[in-house]
């Protein structure tokens, strides 16, 4: 076989672990059923949300089908597809191309550079396809049936499912190919591939703050009537945060015409376009990037009895396995990518969008009436508690700290340190980061909305005991079923289940909570009693559950 | 003193005995070197002792703590070098030992002292600033050795402590086993390096298939051997496929 088909195949079957889940299930059977149960489990808990999202996109469509737009549900699909690709393109490439352990193996292999980056975007492009899945499905199925389309369509939304993620994919990997290259240099290089990171997504943040401004002013009137009279008008101003997806965006709603095809034929082509450009730029510059990047220099300098004073201070065996964690997780890339940097770059992004359309406006915020009165300001505080308990569930440090730890668990099941103390160090290490985390989020809404000292104050105390339970779970899933067996770090992270099932957690733990407080509670006073009261009580137990399900199961885990 | 009574594992709900009722009492005062070829249990006997696997059947002591019924207790008796050094490498060494200390109580004057004599032992006094991940496979199993002598257990467990150490270090470690056997205490070690088995051990056990087919002394071996016949000739004789 071909060499670049030949190694892409292999490192599909490596990343998605088919081999592993095959060989797992011809030695028990009922791994299959478990893996089904799984699928059903996430399918069920994320079924209401793709029910409200079909519900909006209908409504969207019974509303925008008598003016004519009612292609903007299709390019709304497509620009928000595209821009999650493209912003979890930078993750997945830096990750996979840069971080996994795995990247520099292939080097000493008889390959181009453009072979192993292009069989890894391959790879890239597949989990991509999974992140496309419920958000694009939906708005092509309802427009498609809702408009009574041809066969042509059908064809053309296929073609356009395939070929969405190429564009935002192949931007993604153009500036981190090069960044990358010029990052792999210095003595630090850990810390330059971080840095290096994070110019790609400052670059990307800033590139679409640049498109979105360049536009005209979404508040003249003039331009509204020309929004609303011009067919599809609307969709050609959606479609300004990714330009390329419009022509996909003509195109299917334009299916049985000669325009639709010249527009899937443009978007295909520029789809294309960049996918060859990432690559012929990944072939001159990809191993540039990777060579010599895992080198680590050392000092080798002696070190004096002050330092070894200094250095070998001792502390009690909790606080130094907690301090190990936080190390690991700091010193380890993808781990400070995924883990860390998500509890600050998340209130960051949060913050900026607005601020800017403040400075440029002058307007009032949309929610700054609902601060003047005990209902709003309860809503406020339960949505930045919402956003909290969100924030802590996804950044994975509880509900990956076993997983993490891969063919190093061993180490946990031999030292002389019990697993109480190890689970309560793992959840400090969690706790300390959602602290850091909720304290970032609280500043960035202090600094979106002017909330008086009571409702911040109660905010922050409900944040701090509401993120209890949700950092509880998460370790009690990653006791009950931790990803030991990795070959890559990213695998322990990105690639984890467990994420995704402490996240659905939160949101039905938060959101229940949440939704009783901002639907029955009007007192912001009250309304932080209520949710210190359930969240107190959840972290009560699942405390409990801790202490004596997840102590039983840790010590019958074995490595 | 390490006391295995029955103990038994097996992979696969049954299906592959990697460990088949193995009996083994390692005394105070002597190194037992543990042999057998690849695959044959000695790994996951290791991890049996040392808490890392639970074993189906049997029972496993170290100084007359259950590891099973008193795993911190039983832990805190030895001092263990796992098979692979590609640990915590994102940690110095030294954060690394400290850690190790931290977790066996080791206070902090004695952990300087062992510390600092440790590393000059093992000429790694000068890398131990940084991180472990600039170490050579040698340093780190280096590295490795030192965390779980720190805390001057009475048992200690190695696994493979040779595989990647350079001529010298390989004799100071040898020398070192021997010095702790000499005053009393336990070393229990796997090894593929026959030789080695045959010069510092005083007892040894061969294992194949997860059973133990041969324990005895370097006489009981001597009788064993026939004339000219090497440990190596009697390994293969034994370890061969029935």
């Amino acid at each position: 076989m071909n060499r670049f088909l030949s190694l892409t195949k292999t490192l599909l079957i490596n990343s998605f672990g088919i081999s592993a889940v095959r060989a797992k299930a011809n030695k028990n059977k009922a791994e299959y059923l478990k893996i089904l149960g799984l699928g059903l489990a996430i399918a069920v808990g994320v079924a209401p949300t793709i029910v409200l999202y079909c519900n909006l996109l209908i409504k969207g469509f019974d509303m925008l089908a008598p003016v004519g737009q009612e292609g903007v549900i299709l390019t709304l699909g497509i620009v928000l597809v595209s821009t999650m690709i493209f912003f979890f393109g930078i993750f997945y490439v830096i990750n996979f191309f840069y971080f996994a352990g795995d990247a520099q193996n292939l080097l000493a292999l008889p390959l181009k550079g453009w072979q192993v980056l292009g069989a890894r975007f391959s790879v890239v492009l597949c989990y991509e396809y999974l992140t496309e899945l419920p958000f694009l499905l939906p708005p092509i199925i309802i427009f498609g049936i809702k408009s009574g389309a041809s066969p042509i369509y059908w064809i053309y939304a296929l073609a356009g499912f395939l070929f969405i993620p190429l564009l935002p994919l192949g931007l993604a990997t153009l500036p981190t190919v090069v960044i990358m290259r010029f990052a792999n240099l210095g003595r630090r290089k850990d810390l330059f591939k971080i840095l290096g990171g994070l110019i790609v997504l400052a670059l990307a943040v800033g590139l679409q703050f640049f498109i979105q401004k360049s536009g005209p002013n979404a508040a003249d009137p003039a331009f509204i009537m020309t929004l609303l009279t011009d067919r599809n008008g609307l969709m050609n101003l959606v479609s300004r945060v990714f330009p390329s997806t419009r022509y996909l965006g003509i195109a299917l709603t334009n299916a049985d015409k000669a325009l639709g095809l010249v527009n899937l034929l443009i978007f295909t082509g520029l789809s294309l376009l960049a996918v060859a450009l990432a690559w012929a730029v990944g072939d001159k510059l990809y191993f540039n990037g990777l060579v010599g990047s895992s080198e680590t220099t050392a000092r080798r300098r002696k070190l004096t009895s002050a330092d070894y004073e200094r250095l070998a201070a001792g502390s009690p065996a909790l606080l130094s396995y907690f301090k190990k964690e936080i190390r690991l997780l700091i010193r380890t890339p993808i781990y400070l990518m995924n883990c860390v940097l998500v509890n600050l770059l998340v209130p960051a992004l949060l913050c900026i969008p607005f601020l800017l359309q403040s400075h440029n406006e002058q307007g009032p915020m949309p929610w700054e009436s609902l601060t003047a009165k005990p209902e709003g300001q309860t809503i406020l505080m339960a949505v930045i508690v919402g956003a909290a308990v969100f924030l802590v569930s996804s950044n994975g440090i509880t509900s990956t700290s076993l997983s993490r730890e891969g063919k190093e668990f061993f180490i946990s099941k031999y030292i002389p340190l019990s697993y109480e103390q190890q689970i309560k160090a793992k959840l400090l290490s969690g706790y300390l980061f959602g602290v850091i985390g909720a304290i970032l989020l609280l500043i960035a809404a202090i600094i979106l909305i002017p909330l008086d000292m009571v409702i911040i104050g109660l905010t922050l105390i409900v944040s701090l005991i509401a993120m209890v339970p949700v950092l509880e779970a998460g370790l009690l899933i990653d006791i009950l079923r931790p990803k030991l067996d990795w070959d890559n770090e990213q695998k322990a992270v990105k690639q984890n289940l467990n994420v995704i099932l402490a996240m659905l957690c939160s949101i039905l733990m938060g959101g229940g909570i949440l939704y009783i407080v901002i639907r029955f509670i009007h007192n912001p006073i009250l309304a932080a009693l209520f949710m210190l009261g359930s969240f107190g009580l959840i972290a009560a137990v699942l405390y409990f559950l801790l202490m004596s399900k997840g102590i039983t199961q840790y010590s019958k885990l074995e490595s | 003193m390490i006391e295995i009574i029955g103990v038994s594992k097996s992979y696969n709900q049954g299906a592959v005995k990697a460990v088949d009722g193995v009996n083994l009492t390692v005394k105070n005062g002597e190194i037992f070197g543990f042999l057998g070829p690849n695959g044959a249990g000695k790994t996951t006997l290791i991890k049996m002792i040392t808490g890392i696997l639970n074993a189906d059947e049997g029972s496993i002591r170290i100084n007359g703590k259950d590891i099973r019924k008193d795993p911190i207790e039983a832990k805190m008796q030895f001092g263990f070098v796992p098979d692979d050094p590609n640990i915590f490498t994102r940690l110095t060494g030294l954060e690394y030992l400290n850690f190790m200390a931290d977790m066996y109580n080791v206070p902090s004057a004695k952990r300087l002292d062992r510390m600092q004599s440790l590393l000059q032992r093992f000429e790694m006094s000068a890398a131990a600033g940084d991180l472990i991940q600039s170490y050579s496979h040698g340093m780190r199993q280096k590295i490795m050795v030192i965390g779980a002598m720190l805390h001057n257990p009475s048992v200690w467990i190695l696994d493979e402590p040779m595989t990647g150490l350079d001529p010298r270090s390989s004799y100071d470690l040898k020398e070192m086993m021997r010095e702790h056997a000499d005053t009393g205490n336990t070393v229990f070690f796997s090894t593929h390096v026959l030789d080695v088995a045959e010069k510092i051990c005083d007892r040894l056990a061969i294992i194949n298939k997860g059973k133990v087919i041969f324990c005895g002394s370097k006489q009981e071996i001597h009788e064993h051997v026939k004339e000219n016949q090497s440990l190596e000739s009697l390994f293969l004789e034994m370890t061969e496929n029935e």
